[in-house]
């Protein structure tokens, strides 16, 4: 193993633990709330959750600013702009949506269906369990394609955990977001108003509708992309050690 | 003249090898026929029995004939090109030659029975003119409306007080839909465009780029919220602003004028200030909208000044390297003078 393989190594176990880390101290929160006797959907429940998880997740996302500079110097096959836009957006819905207002975001839940009797709510927890999950599992693979390992366990992983785990994801950060707006509106962060010398404003509360306007339509072509990768890679693989095809991080 | 055009000899569409096309009786009685084979950049062969054309037809009548062989590509989408060789010294890039010229003859190419041409579809086309009168119209009428309008219409947010625009407003709005308005005179009365037609994903392109900030600066300058800067600076900037919009005129008909009618070939700029920069019309323009910025002293107008330079310097970057290396002072060619790109004296 040279220098690069025992850093990438290094990089990649280490967010896997970062993030199992934050996975595992959610279960946790939520198993004790839930022995209380709260369901998974209630307020204190979720602000447990956000107090118990929120240092390990901020610590864990800003990190991987560093594929950035890895695709950016070479180090990893990505396209620098892939990667950078990927990791902006994570970005910007922890740092410019949930941590920006967290009265809103980590308190609340984004109903799916009016049914009492089966519902399904989005809220922290399930944004927590998409992420948690989908990094686990691609640093866990980055990590064994490093240490020249690839069982097929984690190539069928990483090639089928996105079926539920990506649609599961986007439609967290759209309902964190939904929940967001009404509070960003009434409290304008990073927002200019008028009137002013040079006659500009910026409604942050427009930014965020442009930025999921920007970032939807991209989600259906990239799922069918993902699809197709899918298809070729896990049937071409009968064995895990056959397994050398080139993806992105 | 009897008629040996080719629809007498057309057999069924698709068929292609049995179409001939002659462009006189005195072409049909010296009846030399050239066969060509077309094929695309991959190698493939387009047209299974290649075309069949006079020995005198010109890259007109060879793009109108591929047009009947395959008729959703008309002869604007079509580009022809000569095979490069690839033998020769190792690491000579040649750039192919194109057929560009409709009305050279073939031969002239060193085209001959049985040579192979280079067929590339451009996609949809559409007329320059025509996007530059949708990319222009769309600007003026947008500022316009949101001059024009009622408040509550266009600011639904706001709720204070509904006035006049002010006289900097007025003068504002007066300025750029009069910009807008001379360059869709310009586009149909002085502009010479070297190519007919352009990718129709420009018009698209285009117009979201000037629809959009004409958006973005006439929601600014016409808000109720708007502060004028003193009257003295905008009258200033403003007129300064259309000293620049007469130059840039000026700069527009020289250039118009520059080649004889017909002509594709490149010219040494001469006069006015062409003496002193490459591309004078692109100085005028940005200074015009310098002016404008200053006028409103509006963060967007200075927003939409930045970005129009941006892309003008790329355009005259192009242009400056292509005229100094045509003019390069070797083979009788005059040397280009030494001259600024576009805005002096910096660049």
């Amino acid at each position: 193993m040279n220098v690069k393989q025992a850093y990438l190594f290094s990089y990649n176990a280490a967010l896997c633990s970062g993030w199992a880390y934050v996975f595992i101290h959610m279960i946790m929160t939520c198993v004790t709330a839930v022995q209380s006797g709260l369901s998974l959907t209630s307020p204190t429940t979720l602000s447990l959750v956000w107090e118990s998880v929120q240092v390990p997740l901020k610590v864990s996302q800003s990190v991987a600013i560093m594929e950035v500079l890895h695709a950016a110097f070479g180090i990893v096959r990505s396209p620098v702009m892939i990667t950078a836009t990927q990791v902006a957006s994570r970005l910007w819905i922890l740092w410019g949506i949930v941590c920006l207002v967290p009265e809103a975001t980590t308190t609340s839940v984004v109903s799916l269906t009016s049914n009492t009797v089966f519902s399904f709510e989005l809220s922290l927890i399930t944004l927590l369990t998409a992420w948690c999950l989908s990094e686990m599992i691609r640093y866990g693979f980055f990590a064994c394609k490093e240490a020249n390992m690839q069982p097929y366990i984690m190539v069928w992983l990483r090639y089928s955990g996105f079926l539920v785990l990506y649609p599961l994801g986007v439609s967290s950060e759209l309902a964190m977001v939904w929940l967001a707006l009404p509070v960003i509106r009434m409290k304008k962060p990073l927002s200019i108003e008028l009137p002013n010398p040079v006659n500009f404003s910026i409604s942050y509360d427009v930014i965020c509708i442009l930025a999921v306007a920007a970032y939807l339509p991209g989600f259906p072509q990239l799922y069918g992309y993902m699809l197709k990768q899918r298809k070729k890679t896990l049937s071409s693989t009968a064995t895990a050690s056959d397994v050398t095809k080139k993806k992105t991080a | 003249m009897l008629d040996l055009s080719f629809e007498s000899f057309k057999s069924s569409p698709g068929s292609g090898s049995l179409s001939i096309h002659y462009n006189s009786f005195s072409d049909y009685l010296s009846e030399a026929i050239m066969k060509i084979v077309v094929k695309n950049r991959g190698g493939a062969n387009v047209l299974p029995d290649g075309i069949l054309l006079s020995d005198s037809a010109t890259v007109k009548d060879l793009k109108e004939q591929f047009h009947v062989l395959k008729p959703k590509t008309y002869p604007s989408r079509q580009r022809w090109t000569i095979p490069v060789k690839t033998e020769g010294s190792a690491g000579t890039h040649q750039k192919p030659t194109v057929l560009n010229k409709d009305d050279q003859k073939l031969s002239d190419y060193g085209i001959v029975d049985g040579s192979t041409l280079i067929f590339k579809d451009l996609g949809p086309q559409i007329g320059y003119s025509t996007v530059f009168f949708w990319e222009y119209f769309g600007p003026l009428v947008i500022y316009f409306l949101m001059y024009l309008l009622p408040t509550r219409l266009i600011y639904p947010s706001y709720d204070g007080p509904q006035t006049d625009k002010s006289l900097t407003q007025t003068l504002a709005m007066l300025y750029w839909v009069g910009h807008y308005a001379k360059r869709i005179y310009e586009t149909f009365h002085v502009h010479r465009f070297s190519h007919a037609t352009m990718p129709l994903f420009n018009l698209v392109k285009n117009c979201t780029y000037y629809w959009c900030f004409a958006g973005y600066v006439g929601y600014f300058v016409n808000h109720p919220l708007y502060t004028s800067p003193p009257l003295m600076q905008t009258y200033i900037a403003l007129g300064c602003s259309l000293v620049c919009q007469l130059c840039n005129y000026k700069c527009h008909v020289i250039l118009s004028n520059l080649r004889p009618p017909g002509s594709t070939e490149y010219v040494i700029p001469k006069g006015f200030l062409f003496n002193y920069i490459t591309c004078p019309n692109y100085t005028v323009e940005i200074l015009g909208w310098v002016g404008f910025t200053i006028a409103t002293q509006t963060l967007t107008a200075g927003i939409f000044t930045l970005v129009g330079a941006g892309q003008m310097a790329q355009w005259a970057l192009g242009k400056h390297a292509r005229l100094k290396r045509t003019f390069n002072g070797k083979n009788g060619m005059p040397k280009y003078p030494r001259r600024w790109i576009m805005m002096p004296p910096f660049f």
